[in-house]
This record gives structure tokens, C-alpha cells and sequence, in this order.
């Protein structure tokens, strides 16, 4: 038996699913959606710092002097973040942009660094190494608040301007002129998404980053911050209340007896009746191919689209003897179940999410679920009813599975038994952690450089260069990226049923040089099928829509649209963001 | 309630540059209540295959309206706050001048209504000292509502321009244009 | 605002005057030199003057128009060329299509469609029951010796006759109840819509948005209100509601040339747009330099640039070409482009 979740569920919900799995399911296995989004973000994060959240409120972001963005296409993925960034533009911050494409907020950043597909982490090699040359550093933090500096350092020795132009095909100048800028400032923030992250080496990636910022010591200052930009609703806290295959509440690990001791405490339950780590979502999907899993319970998750190759997807998904799925709409996981209950959206329940700040804050229900659907939360304890938990699931309302969670996670790392309703309603929300009800939470984080590592301190971790698991050969001569657009959400569940938004981009679309599109004699509207080394693709006919040069003629980019569906990236976690694409076949 | 209680007039600032495409401005246009759940509001790349350039135009409410004058119908009318209101649904006979001539390209015109539709500027809304849909949910505030004064402090290296130049025709708006300072005039071509 | 407002337009005056004497001598032709006039409608036909001068007068005007006078131009000449038989079949679809069934509005919304075509429908048939009246192109009368048959005249030739309290009777004696139901129907549902539409009490005023609505309701009540009071009342109230049917008759023939109620003159001209549409392309599309795609026809575009001329705009560009020949989104795009330039010589993108 196993289940899935996914992060687009409120705090409240994600924490019921991971003990309904637990204690009514009684299984170990129950994984989330977040495993395809921010796994290395998350990863790096507790590396350097010991906690995975954003260190600062956006306030912050509003007065640095130069921001530097990341892998993020943030104007269509995170429009609302704009508002701060430009804010910040107009206070003067200059902005420094790395992606493999000119996106929007690229086309009008200062310094704009068209990095090739995979080689980000070279990049922030050879960007510390000029902070180091030129002795823009935070000698004083570096010594008292960080350990790990020197093996940090070593790895970059040799990473020259034009040793990191040839690599990662930024002119050299660039790469000195935004280490330059960065050196300089005395206030900085910087933040990266998915870009980054999405790779085999998304965790270096993330650690590069982080090095930048630890180096010069801006970080727990004001207008000093580094952070992740979130993917889902509740991209925060759908990863901190324990439905990860590994996690228990409050951002607790599951091997540590100290942390299952007081889970089952507050559980009313032995220890030993809470499940150990289980498979990851991947992991599950392997498990129900080798017949070790047979009953699956999926939640808010559409592994058919959002999982790499929908093919093996959905063939274990057929496989199952007993599936189960609990979603709003008949997603095209939901089509495969046994039994589908309708259950309700984001804006049919009272809740809490917490946003990419960190900031723990209400949503209401502004209608009530349509016809026999209900809401998740009912459905789940009528379920855990069914299953004789009854006694676990005794919950009159959101507030009360919420002051559940607050003593669940009160000591954890993100610790929010300091929150209640009242005080989110009063105060705009509440940053976690928030320890005492007296405690006003903790917009930015390290102000007392008490870093939640073992020992106290922030890590440096080297990051010596090495290849993307894949490489242009031969055979598969051109790097093949994913991207996403504004007018679809997540897996399109949703978004994918409304006509204007399907207007906007009503079917994926590829974009590629003129260029290279001239070589294979195709143009803006063909129709055109894309080898890689995924097998499954071949016999697929895509919709594809060549299009892009940019200024900056950066001339290896593809960003394919928003239906992942046989997504050309293989299994595993994390997976490689750059499989390749052969010379497309014009249909 | 307004959304302004100082007593300045609000203006509408277009910027854009600043626009990124994310067109939330698109679906917000469709809530306003003048146009009938459509949305008026022209978004889209500049030249797509050179550059994620996106533009965003409303209405700029001209003070001598090329639609109005080339309109064999009387349909288009300039109310006595500046506002060029869409066409009236009675008397719009749906010949398409109005969106041929005006120099922004803002009216648009339904073959099977029969009708041309434009931005009113949110007329519901504005007439009651709101602001309009678009402006509310701009998050790059490419499209900014609010006072002159509010603009100086927000935007402080540019500066409200409503002086444009198409050949020797010069046109004056109600909606300003953010331009660098020092600039009082935007030739378009 | 318009550039070409007439104090007064001679041309427009002349036109009014003999569309007048020409409806003054049809009522002595139609009434047999006033012999089968009603002296009772003396006011109904002195308002239907008055309306016949205003709205030719104010048609007149109209078409002077540059651009209204480019359509009218272009349609005769479209019309009466060789295709003059593809036309004229074009022309009697779009009479049934749009005049007659007013297909544009059901695509504009189907509440305002039914209710449009009820106060359009039964204001017709009202005026094709009560015009000839006024002007004595009718009348009604027994022959000696037969109370039983009723027999119409029209222009004082015998047209046919009816026995009194047969279907045809009834049908000819309340058509105007009929009618009136109609509109009230139609107005009613339409001050629905004018009441709770958001965006529509935003924009209506009350001159050109209600009036109208008001005065056919008071000419469809009233109406009613005759037909019930001879009915029903033996005449108790007849003396109200006549005058009162006569004075919102009246103020409407007087608001006719004026407000709302023009778009009915005006509608024809749409026939005209679709005409010029048709031969347009026909022709030949202009294509936009920027966007590379057809966007109007190229007689459209040529026309204008005429048009805008002769309303005091010249989009002539340096080049010697016009601003007219892009597209819309070639407009903003070459706008956008310029505010780009512009910013970037002021030393970056953001500002």
C-alpha cells in the first residue's frame, strides 16, 4: 500500500495526509510532488544552513542594492514577485539575471548572463573565485559564522574568466562585470528556482549559490537575503508537516528516535506503530512495477503528467489492483482509478499555506464544493473512519487539525506553535519559526548568525565542477531544455479547463534558434518530432512551435511548453533537466 | 469605497517596459463590467521571434479622437472628463474605422456582433473614483492608477508624457506614457 | 469635439423641405383630397411632419459626413456595378439578416435580442397600422344596405373586405393591442437589463438611454389603456388616455430625428459596411509591414487615409508614407519600439 500527496494542499491537509498514512493507512510509503520540484533546493539549503526556508521576507528584497535571480523565469512563473523586484530596480538595485534564455526579466536586467544549459555551477565557481582575487569578502562572518571556506575556495582555484567563458559560453567580462557588481554591493539578495535545481546536479548548483552569498557575509541583515522561489500553492509549508516519505512534522526526520518519541506522543500512539522511511514517488512507481505495491491513494498529485516518462507512469498505474484517487477535477491520473472521490479546491476549504517568504498565512473558503464533492479534509477522515482511526481524526475544524499541527511541530525546525488564527488574521500573517504564542515570528532569519546546523555555524561546500549527466554527442547534438508558461499552472489540472488560458498557449510548443532551425529547414508553426534518448518519444508526434532568437543570440535554448506528458527527462531523483534533442524530423 | 481619498485626480501611467507578459491584466479586463466579460486590453509580444518584448496598450482616451472623427455612425462619443467611451451598441454599424484609424491600435472590432468594442478605461469603476481592473493586478505596474504625485515618488527617474508624434500628426491623451526625464514628447515613427 | 459641425446645412434644409411637401401632397393624393382624412389625427400627422423634415434633414447632414459620406458613395458604386446582381441578392440576405431578424444583436447577447425584437416588431407593425391612417390612405366602411362587412380602402380604392366579429375582424381591430404588448414585453425586459447590469449604469444616461425606453412604454401603456377602457370601462377614462397616447406619440415623432431612435435610419448603412467589406477583399488586403498579414482591405486603407485627411489628421510619415498602413498591433508595436528606443537612450531598459 502506498500514497501520494502533493504541496498544493494547505499546512492542515498536508499534516492530516501524513498521519492518515501513517496511522489509518499504516503504511511507510507515502511521498509527495514536491520530490519533482524542490528536492535539491531543500537538500542544499539544510546543507549550508540547517533549515529550508527563504531566509528573508520580500521586504527585504525591496532595498537591496543588487539582486541576483537565478533559473528563474519569475515573470512567468511568479508574476507576483515582480512587483518586489521592480520596486527594488526603483530604488536603484541593479539586477543580474543568469538563465540559458532571455526571459522577460531578463530582456531589461543590467547584467543578463545567457549561461549554457547545465553549467550554472561554473558559473558561481568562477564568480567566487573573482570575489576572492579581489578580496570582496566578509572576512570577520567568514571566520566567526562559517566553516568550510577553504576546501571552498580550493575548488575554484582554477576556475579563470575564460576557463568558466568556454564552459558555461558567457563572455568573460560579463561573468567579471556581475562578480564585480555583486562584490561591491553592501546589500544583496539572491534567489533561484527550478532552473537551477532541475538537474542531476541541482544540489551543486544550489550550494554555488549559496557560497556567493555565505562570502560575503549577506545574510541575516537587513536587505541581505538569499532564498528559493517556490513552485505550488503551498510550495513552503506543503513541505514541512510530514507527507514526505521521510519527514514527520514540523520538518522532524523520521530516523530520529527523538523526533518519532515526540510525534507519537502527540499522536497518542507507540512509537513503534509509526511507519519508518518509505519509498520515495519515484520509488513507488518502481515498487508497483516490481509488484511490491498494490493499493495506491493518491491526493492532489498528477504523477501522469507532472512524473517524467507518462509511459512507465502509466502502465504501473494500470497495474495496480486498487487505486484510488482524490482530486478536484478528473485529472488524467484520476482516468486510471478504480475509485475517484471528488474532493475540493484551494478555494473550498479554510486553511493556512505558508508562503515562499515563509510567511504562515489564512485562506478562506470563498464557495463551498459543488454537487457531491467534499471537502478533502472530510473525505480523509472518513476514510481514516473506515479504516477504525476514527479516534485520530476527531477534528471539528481547519483551526483544530492547525492546533494540532502547532504542538506537532512546536521544537521542530520549523516550529509554528507560536501561531494561531487569531494572530495570523492580526498581523497579516506570521513568519515560522515562532516558538511561544508571545513570539512575533521571524521575517528574517540569522539575525543572531545561529545557524540551525549541527554546529551553529553556516557551511561553505565545495563545489568542484563536473558534466551534466548528459552531454551533446553525435547522435544527440543539441541540448534540449524544459521550461514552462505563464497561463498554465502545475500540471494544468486546472488551468488546462479554461478556454482563455488554453487560448494563450493551447498546445506545447517548442522554441528554438533561427539558426539552428534554418540547419534543419523548419520554421515557425511546422509540425516537427523530436528524438531523444528517451525511447518512448520517438513514436510520438508533437506540436511543436519553433521560434526565438533573442538579442543576445544564445543559440542552444527549447523551452517546452506546459504539458509535460512524455516529457523528455528520465526517471530519477533528482532527475537531469537536459536530455537531447535530435535533429527534429519536420512531419 | 475610492481608492483615493487625497483628492488629487488619479491618472493612468503605462510603462511598457516594465510589462512581462504575464497578461493577468488580460483576464482582469474581462471582469470589468462595461465589456460584457470580453477583454479589451491589447497584450503581446512586439516581435516574437527576435525578443520576449511585450507590450500592453489601453486606451489612451485621445483629446481629439481619430475613431470618433472617422466614424460614419456618431457611435463613439468624448464625455466632458475625457473619456472616448466605446461604441454605442445602437449605432455602431460595425465598418471598422475606428480600428484602422486610431494610431494605437486600440479598438476592436466582432465580425458577428457587428460591433466595435474598445477600453473604457474601466468606465464603472473610474466614475466612482476606483481604479481600473488592469491597474489593480498589474504586478509590474506597467500599468500604474493612482496620482501624479504618487507617480514622482514610485517612479523617480522617469517622468509622465501624453504628447505623441505619428508623422506630422501630434496627439495629446488623458493617459500618460512613463518616459526618462527630460522628455516631453515620444515620436512614435 | 467633431471638427464638422453645421450651424445650418442648407443642402440638408432643401431636402427636409421637399420630403416634407412630397409626404403633404401623398396625404392629399392618398386621402382623396382630404375626404377620408380623420380630423381626429391632426396631431398625429403634424408630428409625423415634423418628423418626416427632422429625420431627412438630419439623414442629410449625416451623409455629408466624410466618412459617412464615403460609405454611401461606395455602396451605390458597388451596387450599381457589374456585380449589381451578386449585390442586390447580397443586399436583400443582409435586409432579412440584419434588419429583419437582427442576427447581430442575438450574437451580442439573447435577452437583448428578444427584447429588441419585440419593441422593433411591434413598433412596425404599429406604424404599418396607424401611418396610413393618419395620413387617410385607409379607412374602413360598410356598404349600404350591409351592417355585416366591413371594407378597407386604401388610396380610396376598395381592397377588400371583412364580417364583423370573424377572426380577420379581430385580428384587424387589435393589432395595435398586439403590437403594444410587444413593446411593453420588450421595453420591460430591457429596463431589466439597463437596471441591473453593472457596466450599463455606468455608461446609459438618461437622455438617450432612458427616454427612449419611457416614451415607449407610455405610447404601448396608454395604447393598452384605450383598447381596456372601451372594453371594460364604456369609455370612462377614454378622454385620459387618448390625450395622453396622443402627447407621448407625438413627443416621440419629435424625438425621432433626435436622439436614440435615429440608429434606426442610421442601421442601413451597416448593409453598406458589409458591402464595402465584401468588395474590399475582393480586391485586395492590405498587408502590414510589421505583422506581414493581411489586416484590411487595401481600398479600406486608401479610402482612410482620404477620410482621416479630410477630418484634419495627416499620418504622412517622414518617408512620405502613412502611419495608416500598419495594422493595429503594428501600431503598438512600432509605439512599443519607439518607448523602447527611447528608454534605452535614456540608459536602460527600466525606468
Amino acid at each position: 500500500m502506498a500514497m501520494l500527496s502533493g504541496v498544493s494542499l494547505t499546512n492542515e491537509k498536508s499534516y492530516m495526509v501524513g498521519k492518515f498514512a501513517r496511522l489509518a493507512l499504516k503504511t511507510a510509503n507515502l511521498d509527495y510532488n514536491g520530490r519533482l520540484c524542490m528536492v535539491s533546493a531543500g537538500a542544499g539549503n539544510k546543507k549550508a544552513f540547517g533549515l529550508d526556508r527563504s531566509s528573508n521576507s520580500w521586504e527585504d528584497l525591496k532595498h537591496a542594492e543588487v539582486i541576483l535571480i537565478a533559473g528563474a523565469n519569475v515573470s512567468e512563473t511568479f508574476p507576483t514577485l515582480i512587483h518586489y523586484i521592480w520596486e527594488a530596480r526603483d530604488h536603484g538595485a541593479k539586477l543580474i539575471v543568469v538563465d540559458p534564455r532571455v526571459t522577460p526579466i531578463a530582456r531589461t536586467a543590467d547584467i543578463f548572463l545567457p549561461v549554457r544549459p547545465g553549467t550554472d555551477s561554473a558559473l558561481f565557481g568562477a564568480m567566487l573565485k573573482v570575489l576572492a582575487d579581489n578580496d570582496w569578502l566578509d572576512h570577520e562572518f567568514i571566520e566567526k559564522h562559517t566553516s568550510g571556506f577553504e576546501d571552498t575556495l580550493d575548488a575554484v582555484k582554477d576556475y579563470t574568466l575564460e576557463w568558466a567563458e568556454e564552459i558555461t559560453g558567457v563572455p568573460a567580462h560579463r561573468i567579471l562585470e556581475a562578480a564585480t557588481l555583486w562584490g561591491k554591493a553592501a546589500t544583496s539578495f539572491l534567489m533561484h528556482a527550478r532552473g537551477i535545481e532541475h538537474h542531476t546536479k541541482g544540489v551543486d548548483n544550489v550550494l554555488g549559490c549559496i557560497n556567493l552569498v555565505l562570502a560575503t557575509g549577506r545574510i541575516g541583515k537587513p536587505y541581505c537575503g538569499y532564498g528559493t522561489i517556490t513552485g505550488q500553492g503551498n510550495g513552503q509549508g506543503g513541505r514541512e508537516h510530514g507527507h514526505k516519505c521521510d519527514q514527520l512534522p514540523g520538518n522532524r526526520d523520521i530516523t530520529n528516535p527523538e523526533h518519532r518519541q515526540y510525534i507519537a506522543k502527540v499522536w497518542g500512539v507507540e512509537e513503534k506503530e509509526i511507519p519508518g522511511k518509505g519509498l520515495s514517488a519515484f520509488e513507488i512507481i518502481d515498487a508497483i512495477h516490481r509488484d511490491e505495491i498494490k493499493g495506491l491513494i493518491s491526493i492532489c498529485f498528477n504523477p501522469l503528467v507532472s512524473l517524467p516518462n507518462s509511459n512507465y507512469v502509466r502502465a504501473a498505474l494500470e497495474k495496480l489492483e486498487y487505486f484510488v484517487a482524490i482530486d478536484f477535477f478528473l485529472s488524467e491520473t484520476a482516468h486510471h482509478a478504480d475509485i475517484v472521490m471528488a474532493g475540493s479546491l484551494h478555494e473550498e476549504e479554510e486553511g493556512t499555506v505558508t508562503t515562499a517568504e515563509g510567511r504562515v498565512v489564512r485562506i478562506r473558503a470563498a464557495v463551498t464544493p459543488p454537487g457531491k464533492a467534499r471537502k478533502d479534509s472530510d473525505i480523509i477522515m472518513e476514510l481514516a473512519k473506515r479504516l477504525g482511526a476514527e479516534d485520530k481524526f476527531t477534528y471539528a475544524d481547519s483551526e483544530a487539525v492547525f492546533n494540532e499541527l502547532r504542538v506537532a511541530s512546536k521544537g521542530g525546525t520549523a516550529d509554528y506553535y507560536g501561531i494561531t488564527y487569531k494572530k495570523i488574521e492580526d498581523n497579516m500573517g506570521i513568519f515560522w519559526p515562532c516558538p511561544t504564542e508571545d513570539h512575533p515570528g521571524t521575517p528574517r532569519l540569522w539575525e543572531d548568525f545561529q545557524f540551525k546546523t549541527p554546529d551553529g555555524k553556516a557551511h561553505f561546500n565545495p563545489v568542484p565542477y563536473r558534466e551534466s549527466a548528459e552531454v551533446p554527442d553525435e547522435q544527440f547534438p543539441v541540448r534540449l531544455t524544459t521550461g514552462r508558461v505563464v497561463s498554465q499552472y502545475l500540471s494544468g489540472t486546472q488551468t488546462r479547463r479554461i478556454g482563455k488560458l488554453v487560448d494563450q498557449s493551447p498546445y506545447p510548443q517548442l522554441e528554438i534558434h533561427p539558426e539552428l532551425a534554418a540547419k534543419y529547414g523548419i520554421t515557425t508553426g511546422d509540425l516537427v518530432r523530436v528524438h531523444t534518448r528517451r525511447p518512448r518519444l520517438n513514436s510520438r508526434l508533437w506540436l511543436w512551435k519553433p521560434f526565438v532568437p533573442t538579442p543576445y543570440s544564445y543559440p542552444i535554448t527549447g523551452a517546452e511548453k506546459w504539458r509535460l506528458t512524455s516529457s523528455p527527462t528520465v526517471r530519477s531523483t533528482p532527475f537531469p533537466k537536459f536530455p537531447n534533442l535530435k535533429p527534429p524530423l519536420v512531419s | 469605497m475610492p481608492d483615493n481619498t487625497s483628492g488629487e485626480p488619479m491618472e493612468f501611467f503605462i510603462d511598457m517596459q516594465r510589462c512581462i507578459g504575464c497578461n493577468a491584466c488580460e483576464m482582469a479586463c474581462a471582469e470589468c463590467e462595461t465589456n460584457g466579460q470580453e477583454s479589451m486590453i491589447h497584450i503581446h509580444y512586439v516581435d516574437r521571434p527576435f525578443s520576449v518584448q511585450t507590450t500592453v496598450q489601453v486606451c489612451m482616451h485621445c483629446e481629439e479622437p481619430a475613431c470618433a472623427n472617422v466614424c460614419p455612425a456618431d457611435a463613439i462619443t468624448l464625455g466632458a472628463d475625457g473619456i472616448v467611451h466605446t461604441a454605442k451598441t445602437s449605432h455602431c454599424i460595425g465598418c471598422s474605422n475606428c480600428v484602422l484609424a486610431c494610431p494605437f491600435g486600440v479598438p476592436k472590432k466582432s465580425d458577428t456582433k457587428e460591433l466595435m468594442m474598445k477600453c473604457n478605461m474601466c468606465y464603472d469603476r473610474t466614475s466612482v473614483g476606483k481604479k481600473p481592473m488592469c491597474a489593480t493586478v498589474c504586478p509590474s505596474q506597467a500599468l500604474y492608477f493612482g496620482t501624479r504625485t504618487e507617480i514622482a515618488e514610485k517612479r523617480p527617474n522617469s517622468i509622465p508624457v501624453n504628447h505623441f508624434g505619428f508623422g506630422n500628426e501630434n496627439v495629446k491623451t488623458k493617459v500618460n506614457i512613463m518616459m526618462p526625464k527630460g522628455y516631453s514628447f515620444l515620436k512614435v515613427k | 469635439m467633431l471638427k464638422h459641425l453645421h450651424s445650418l446645412n442648407r443642402k440638408a434644409a432643401v431636402n427636409g423641405l421637399i420630403a416634407t411637401a412630397l409626404t403633404i401632397a401623398l396625404v392629399f393624393i392618398g386621402s382623396r383630397n382630404l375626404q377620408n382624412f380623420d380630423p381626429a389625427l391632426i396631431g398625429y400627422l403634424a408630428g409625423t411632419v415634423f418628423a418626416v423634415f427632422g429625420v431627412t434633414y438630419r439623414y442629410s447632414v449625416w451623409i455629408q459626413r466624410p466618412a459617412t459620406q464615403l460609405y454611401w458613395k461606395r455602396s451605390l458604386q458597388f451596387l450599381f456595378s457589374k456585380s449589381f446582381i451578386t449585390y442586390s441578392l447580397l443586399g436583400l440576405k443582409l435586409v432579412f439578416q440584419n434588419l429583419l431578424i437582427q442576427k447581430f444583436i442575438f450574437k451580442r447577447g439573447t435577452t437583448r435580442w428578444i427584447g429588441h425584437m419585440l419593441f422593433a416588431m411591434g413598433c412596425l407593425l404599429g406604424f404599418a397600422i396607424t401611418l396610413p391612417l393618419t395620413f387617410g390612405w385607409i379607412h374602413f366602411e360598410f356598404k349600404p344596405g350591409d351592417t355585416m362587412n366591413y371594407y378597407a380602402h386604401f388610396f380610396g380604392f376598395e381592397m377588400g373586405g371583412f364580417e364583423l366579429g370573424s377572426l380577420m375582424a379581430f385580428m384587424a381591430f387589435h393589432g395595435l393591442v398586439f403590437a403594444a404588448i410587444m413593446v411593453t414585453a420588450g421595453v420591460v425586459m430591457i429596463i431589466r437589463r439597463r437596471l441591473t447590469d453593472g457596466g450599463l449604469i455606468a455608461t446609459q444616461t438618461f437622455e438617450f438611454d432612458w427616454i427612449p425606453l419611457f416614451l415607449l412604454l407610455g405610447i404601448a401603456l396608454t395604447g393598452i389603456g384605450i383598447a381596456f377602457d372601451y372594453t371594460y370601462l364604456q369609455g370612462r377614462t377614454y378622454q385620459f388616455m387618448a390625450i395622453f397616447h396622443a402627447m407621448t406619440v407625438i413627443l416621440f415623432l419629435l424625438y425621432l430625428p433626435y436622439g436614440k431612435f435615429f440608429h434606426i435610419f442610421q442601421r442601413l448603412a451597416q448593409l453598406g459596411a458589409i458591402l464595402y467589406r465584401t468588395e474590399g477583399q475582393k480586391r485586395g488586403m492590405a498587408i502590414c509591414p510589421h505583422t506581414k498579414e493581411p489586416f484590411a482591405s487595401q481600398l479600406h486603407i486608401d479610402d482612410l487615409k482620404q477620410v482621416s485627411r479630410d477630418m484634419g489628421f495627416d499620418f504622412t510619415l517622414e518617408d512620405g508614407s502613412n502611419y495608416l498602413d500598419l495594422s493595429p498591433e503594428g501600431k503598438r508595436s512600432t509605439l512599443a519600439k519607439a518607448h523602447m528606443k527611447v528608454r534605452e537612450e535614456g540608459g536602460g531598459f527600466f525606468g
